[in-house]
Parts: structure tokens; C-alpha cells; sequence
């Protein structure tokens, strides 16, 4: 008996002794599970962001949003802009130990652009083809898209081998330089050093554990305490909690993600331009970007933000604050006593939440009385995206990396459209920006876009946020994309 | 015959906890497949998603494909939540988290109550009686998920004793684990040993006040051994039909305090699944709770003709 005793307390005292960290890991806390890795299935960001150390493209994303050789060391573009030949990368291997062939490359995005099967085919109606010749793929448009190369980049795009196929939802087999060893729903994903990844100089780390914390307060505690070494994005309200703190590093960038309250242009009084206009006017922009960002975030005038480069086109000087013109305005439409709505806000994003209360502050002064109803995101996805039965709401667009995708949002047919936004102009530009191959031409076009979206006071842009990430200054690597993805291949903890 | 009506009575009850559930998933808006494609999502996949989990279909056949599956012995799987993994899977990972800390709960919970309570009615009217009267009013008024707020900053934050969330594997660190739960436990537990106490003293008292009592009194017998022996034993029952029914709110606090310390609990699944509408999950997860509690008043149901020898006679 005694001696059961002594080995049970030796026993507890081993189990101790192996929980001494390893240094050579990273513990990095993330608020969700990813939802799907079936790169043809998922479409959560929460998912592409972790994906994105998985799985790989013919091409990706580069950190200034230009796009770079992955699986495909070069590719040619025909005259005509409608055939694409890539030359695969030799000897790169799959998870499972497989070499990578064109084949998969075929399969997967003949998969891809099937509609009966994929939910994301229809952003790629216009391949006719897609062939394999020796190391080659030639992919065969019916027409030019100068969209298709950046769409390419997108997790959808990714290469996994034939044989994987019904195993991808929970385990990815990918190319990327992680692979994911474990995934414990609700509690954490250990991901580990791919050894044969065909850059060798990636990834830094051997291991890194994702661990899902729902509660930014946790979070924030863990980080404080050690227990994690990274928090990618932190909710602007915990600040000043990670502020000043000698072995912390807080690093802001801009998330290229539009937040902005959006207008259903198709109700009254709505669907007078002097209302919008006026609501326009009598929002500060400054005073969102300090009360509910703290200060951290981008003012913008259009639904593109700065981080979109070349085609960006700064428009917040279209409506500077002025109540006394808002007023005018509404009174114009008819509204000099001003009028009541209400204003839908997504209950866990806390950026819009607060954002919303501030809009409905500001428009008081000018005599817009706002019924604020806050709800369940599952309930703001189906009421306010799904059936368009809202007024006014607070929301963010993601951005990606080519500015079509962006701003199709509003094709007056668009599923995406939630502000029944309807401009015959704006749709012909639309189409004309996907079949012009010159670049100078389409930047002309999108930013035209840009201005004519303004103009008509679709919606009110407020900013865009900054993503702020906090780690503990032994952290190195950090990079930031102006697209919804977490590199963690160049991150590594020094001593 | 009489254990026969209790079993039937347990699946009655388990199929009409099924059967709310799935008639409250579908009242409240919000469709996995809205969910599950989010802002980017065109009207025409949502339409190829729906029918790819089958939500095309009436409801009336949904829930029964279920329950034919459930019959089997087949949960489902996963379609918002955390696709790929089965129901099964997913609560078998959650209940060695929420059982041990509800248990956990329940003991330190008793621990402290019933000391504290018979120290109360040994000494009625005495300054420590108010005293622990007063510390049990304070803890019944304290919300657990400020408690466990507050209980984070200092023990996990300021002094480092115990991680401020999250829970390794059992099977990778059972040590790391059983740390993680001791906190959360504790903050669990407070509140019910707050209303504990008031029920232990209450039960000392009365069984204090017996004949049977005096008699001992008379013969002789220490107060020490009064109280532990005598009175204790007969107070037990009432006081184990109030534990089994806050080992039932235990089960239902841990979904607060399984997300304020960001353990992998049936609580938190099932939280995290009804807001990504994850059908199949909620409904085995609720089931799984339901079962759970039932389970706890089938055994205090057995436990009490062993306390009891008067209620032998009855079953």
C-alpha cells in the first residue's frame, strides 16, 4: 500500500516535470474553430487564416498584395489574355508524402469550378479548360479576366492530392509548410514543421499550437501570464490592458477590411440620395476611428481601403463633417424635424457594436433618432444579408486582393448587394473591368467605380480598422497582408 | 416493474428534450447554410449548401432520419461547427471536461458546507453563526461569471498559481488538466456552498431539536459526537436531495463558467453549436446534458433507501 503511494506521488511528480515548455514553439490564441478545410467548402476567414500554413496554390498572396510563385515557379499570359500556362516547381511534395503532379492540379480545379459540387465555381465560369502537359498546366479562358490570377491566390484555388479528397474536412493534406497534427474542437490546433516543404529555409518554428479562446479578456490573461505568445487580433476595447508592458510588442496594420453602415437604398426615406447624403455629413469619422478603434484605423470615403495600393482612390473629402448641411439636406428631402429608423448592429463584433452606438449618437444631433437593435450574428446573416429586411446596419466587407471582387458587390443583381445598390453605369464598368488586360486602363476603371459609389451616397465608409496584433517581444517574423491570412511560417520566438 | 417505469420514463423524457430541441433550432432565424457561407454569400449557394447537408428536406423527415440514426446509435456529424467530426466524437471529448468539474464542484461545494453549517448550528445565535450567515448571503449574491472574472486576475493573473484558461489534454498532462479545472471548480462551488450551508444548518437544527437528541444529551454522550454521528446522519437526506439538485445547476453553470475559462465542456459545445446553428451538434450535445442529468437523479433516486432505512420499505 505504502509503496503504491510513493510511485502514485512519483508518478504525479513525472507529470509535472513534463509540462517545462519547449522553446522551440509557439502558442498562439485564436477566438473560433475553423470551420471546414475542404478548400472547395470552406468560406470561413477563420479557417483561410489557418489554411493558409496548409494548403497552397499555383500562386499566392505576397505581403504588399502583389502575387507570387508557389506551387507554379512561372507562368505566361497569351497575347489575347485568355490562355494561362503555368511550369510546376519540381519535386514538391504533398503531406502524405506524394509528389505533386499536374494532374492534381486538373482535378482540383476542374472540382473547383463544378457547379453541381462547389459553392465557390462561380467566380470561375469563364475556364474553358484546364489541361496538364507534362509539368505544365494550360488553363483555357472563354474570355479575358483580369481577375483569374488573383483569384488563384484564394484558398479555393489550393492543391491537394486526388487520394485526400474525402478526408479534408478535419484533416488537411496540403503542400504548405505546417501540417496540421491535431485539431481538438473548442480547445486547440497543433500544427507541425512540414520537414519536407520545398522551401527549406520554412517554416522557423517546429510546432505551433492554436489554442480557441472565445473570451478576449482570456485571452489577454494568458498573454500577460505566458501561457500564450501571440494574440493576431485583438478586439481594439483591450488596449490599454496590453499597452506599456516591457516584454510585449503591439503591432498595428491595416486589415483592408471596409467597415461601414450600410444603407438599404431601396426603402424610404432611404431612397432619397439627400437622406444618404445627409447621413453622410452628419457622421465624424474621427470620432468612430477614436471611440470605438481607439484610435486605430484608416478613414475612408468608398468601399476600398488604402491597403488596396494603386487602385485605392481617396475620396473621405467628398463628405466632410457637417451637420448644419445634413440638416439643410434633410430638410430638402422633406425631413426638417428629421425622422426615426433602426439600426441592426452584429452582436459579436464588438468594433461594429460600438461603432453603431456612436452613428446613432452623432445623427441624434441632427435629428435622426436611431432604435438600436443588437442580434445574434446567425440572426444578422439571415435577417440583413440574406433577406435585406433592415434599414441601417453596421458591418464589415473582407478585403481581397484584387478590387473587383471587392466592388462587384454592388452589380445591381449581385447577391452581395445588401444596399439594393442600382447604378446602370456602375454595372457596365463592372464588365468592362474584367475584360480590359490593360492595367493603367483598369485602375482608371475601379476608381471610377470608387467615385460613383461615393457620389450616390450608397452607404456611409467609416474606416479601415487596423489589425492589432500583440506578442511577446522575443517574438520575431511578424508579417501583415492586406488579405485575411496569418503567415506563421516566418515567426520565431529568440532567446 | 418499478425500475421498468422509471427507464420508460427516462426515454420519455429524453425524446421530448429532442424533440424541443430541434423545434427551438428551427424557430429562431439563422440557417447553417447562411452561416456557414457568411457575408460573400450569393443566393444560389446558399441553395446548393442547403441541400448538400439535406436542410432541403421537410422538417418532420429531418428529425426522424435523426432519431433512425440515433436509434443506431449514429449522432450524426458535424456540418457548421467543425466539419468532418462526428457528434459522437465531439461530446466524448467535452464530458471528461464538465463531468470532473462539476463533480469537482460538488465536493469542494460540500466540503465547505457542511463544516461551516453544522459549526453554524452547533453554535446558533452565536457571532460565528452571523458570520457564516453573512458570508453565505455574500456568496449567493455573487454571479459566477464576475467570480470567476475576478478569481482569473488574482490567482491566474497576480499570483500565477493556476492558468487564467484554456485545458491541455487528460491524456497528454493529466496534472496540467486537473490544474486547469481546480479554479473554475472553485468558482463554481462557491455559490452553491453558500446556499449549502443554509440548508445543512437548517437540517442540523431540526434534527438537534429531536427527542432522540436529548436522550443522548441525557445519556451522556459529547456534543462533538452528537453532532457528527447522531445528528448528521439524519439530516443527510435532506441534505442530498438539495446537493443532487445542485449538482443539476452545476451541470448548467458550466456553460457560463466553461466559456469565462475557456474549457472544452459540454457547455461550451453547446454554445458554440447553437450560434453556428450546428443542428446535429446541439441536439447531441443537449441529449448528452439531459441524459447526464437524469442519470444524477437516478442515482440520488437509489442513494437515499441506503441513507434512509424508512424509505426501504417504500420502493
Amino acid at each position: 500500500m505504502r509503496k503504491a503511494l510513493i510511485s502514485l506521488i512519483i508518478i504525479i511528480l513525472l507529470a509535472g516535470c513534463s509540462t517545462t515548455p519547449n522553446t522551440d514553439e509557439l502558442a498562439v490564441a485564436i477566438p473560433t474553430d475553423p470551420d471546414n478545410f475542404h478548400p472547395h467548402q470552406s468560406v470561413a476567414a477563420a479557417t483561410a487564416e489557418i489554411a493558409f500554413n496548409i494548403f497552397e496554390g499555383l500562386v499566392k498572396a505576397a505581403p504588399d498584395g502583389s502575387i507570387i510563385p508557389a506551387l507554379a515557379t512561372e507562368w505566361i499570359i497569351s497575347p489575347d489574355g485568355r490562355q494561362y500556362t503555368f511550369t510546376l516547381r519540381e519535386g514538391v511534395k504533398f503531406h502524405n508524402g506524394r509528389e505533386l503532379e499536374a494532374d492534381d492540379v486538373v482535378y482540383c480545379l476542374d472540382r473547383l469550378r463544378d457547379p453541381e459540387i462547389s459553392p465557390k465555381s462561380r467566380d470561375y465560369t469563364d475556364v474553358e479548360s484546364v489541361k496538364a502537359e507534362g509539368n505544365k498546366v494550360i488553363i483555357t479562358l472563354s474570355k479575358p479576366n483580369a481577375v483569374f490570377l488573383a483569384l488563384l491566390t484564394e484558398l479555393g484555388a489550393a492543391i491537394y492530392p486526388r487520394e485526400a479528397e474525402d478526408q479534408l474536412t478535419n484533416k488537411p493534406i496540403g503542400t504548405g509548410p505546417y501540417l496540421l497534427e491535431d485539431w481538438e474542437p473548442n480547445n486547440a490546433l497543433t500544427l507541425t514543421k512540414f520537414p519536407d516543404y520545398w522551401n527549406p529555409q520554412l517554416p522557423k518554428t517546429d510546432k505551433v499550437i492554436l489554442k480557441i479562446i472565445p473570451e478576449p479578456s482570456t485571452m489577454v490573461n494568458s498573454l500577460l501570464t505566458g501561457h500564450v505568445d501571440l494574440i493576431p487580433r485583438l478586439e481594439p476595447d483591450y488596449l490599454h490592458q496590453v499597452e506599456n508592458k516591457p516584454d510585449l510588442q503591439i503591432i498595428d496594420s491595416p486589415m483592408n477590411l471596409v467597415q461601414l453602415l450600410a444603407i438599404n437604398n431601396s426603402v424610404p426615406p432611404f431612397d432619397d440620395i439627400r437622406v444618404r447624403q445627409a447621413l453622410n455629413y452628419a457622421i465624424n469619422r474621427e470620432e468612430i476611428i477614436q471611440g470605438a478603434g481607439w484610435g486605430k484605423g484608416t478613414a475612408i470615403g468608398s468601399n476600398l481601403t488604402p491597403a488596396m495600393g494603386p487602385w485605392y482612390k481617396d475620396l473621405t473629402g467628398m463628405y466632410p463633417y457637417n451637420p448644419e448641411k445634413a440638416k439643410e439636406l434633410l430638410a430638402e428631402a422633406g425631413y426638417p424635424q428629421g425622422f426615426s429608423a433602426t439600426l441592426h448592429l452584429p452582436a459579436p463584433y464588438p468594433l461594429h457594436r460600438n461603432a453603431g452606438e456612436i452613428i446613432a449618437d452623432q445623427l441624434e444631433d441632427v435629428g435622426i433618432k436611431l432604435k438600436i437593435e443588437v442580434i445574434e450574428w446567425g440572426t444578422w446573416l439571415e435577417q440583413v444579408n440574406t433577406n435585406r429586411d433592415y434599414q441601417l446596419t453596421v458591418v464589415g466587407f473582407t478585403g481581397r486582393i484584387d478590387p473587383h471582387t471587392v466592388l462587384n458587390r454592388y452589380q445591381s443583381q449581385s447577391g452581395r448587394n445588401i444596399s439594393y445598390f442600382n447604378n446602370p453605369e456602375y454595372d457596365m464598368l463592372l464588365v468592362r473591368g474584367l475584360e480590359e488586360t490593360d492595367l493603367a486602363a483598369r485602375v482608371e476603371i475601379y476608381q471610377q467605380l470608387q467615385t460613383i459609389l461615393a457620389e450616390e451616397a450608397s452607404n456611409v465608409y467609416i474606416m479601415d480598422p487596423s489589425q492589432i496584433a500583440v506578442m511577446s517581444k522575443k517574438i520575431q517574423g511578424w508579417v501583415n497582408y492586406p488579405v485575411y491570412v496569418l503567415d506563421l511560417a516566418r515567426l520565431e520566438k529568440v532567446k | 416493474m418499478y425500475w421498468l417505469k422509471k427507464l420508460l420514463g427516462v426515454f420519455a423524457t429524453l425524446l421530448l428534450v429532442s424533440m424541443l430541441t430541434f423545434t427551438a433550432l428551427y424557430l429562431i432565424p439563422g440557417d447553417p447554410a447562411v452561416l456557414i457561407l457568411g457575408t460573400e454569400a450569393e443566393h444560389q449557394d446558399i441553395e446548393l449548401v442547403r441541400s448538400q447537408l439535406g436542410l432541403d428536406r421537410p422538417v418532420a423527415v429531418q428529425y426522424f432520419s435523426w432519431l433512425a440514426g440515433v436509434l443506431k446509435g449514429d449522432f450524426g456529424n458535424s456540418i457548421t461547427f467543425s466539419k468532418g467530426y462526428s457528434v459522437s466524437q465531439l461530446v466524448a471529448s467535452a464530458i471528461p471536461v464538465t463531468v470532473p468539474l462539476a463533480v469537482a464542484a460538488m465536493i469542494l461545494s460540500l466540503l465547505l458546507a457542511v463544516p461551516l453549517g453544522m459549526l453554524a448550528a452547533s453554535r446558533k445565535g452565536s457571532r460565528l453563526d452571523s458570520l457564516i450567515l453573512t458570508l453565505s448571503q455574500t456568496g449567493l449574491s455573487v454571479p459566477a461569471f464576475w467570480l470567476g472574472i475576478l478569481a482569473i486576475q488574482f490567482f491566474a493573473v497576480r499570483l500565477g498559481w493556476f492558468p487564467p484558461g484554456s485545458m491541455p489534454k487528460w491524456s497528454d498532462d493529466p496534472a496540467g488538466a486537473a490544474s486547469s479545472l481546480l479554479l473554475p471548480a472553485l468558482v463554481l462551488a462557491l455559490p452553491r456552498a453558500a446556499i449549502l450551508t443554509r440548508i445543512v444548518r437548517t437540517a442540523m437544527l431540526e434534527t438537534l431539536g429531536e427527542e432522540y437528541i436529548r436522550t443522548a444529551r441525557g445519556k451522556g454522550v459529547s456534543e462533538w459526537s452528537i453532532v457528527t454521528r447522531h445528528a448528521l446522519r439524519n439530516a443527510l437526506v435532506s441534505i442530498s436531495t438539495v446537493a443532487g439538485i445542485q449538482l443539476i445547476q452545476l451541470l448548467a453553470g458550466a456553460i457560463v463558467i466553461e466559456q469565462v475559462f475557456s474549457l472544452p465542456g459540454l457547455g461550451r459545445l453547446i454554445l458554440s453549436s447553437v450560434l453556428l446553428r450546428d443542428l446535429p451538434v446541439v441536439q447531441g450535445a443537449v441529449f448528452a446534458g439531459a441524459a447526464l442529468i437524469l442519470a444524477v437523479n437516478f442515482l440520488l433516486d437509489s442513494v437515499y433507501p441506503l441513507i434512509d432505512p424508512r424509505i426501504r420499505g417504500v420502493a
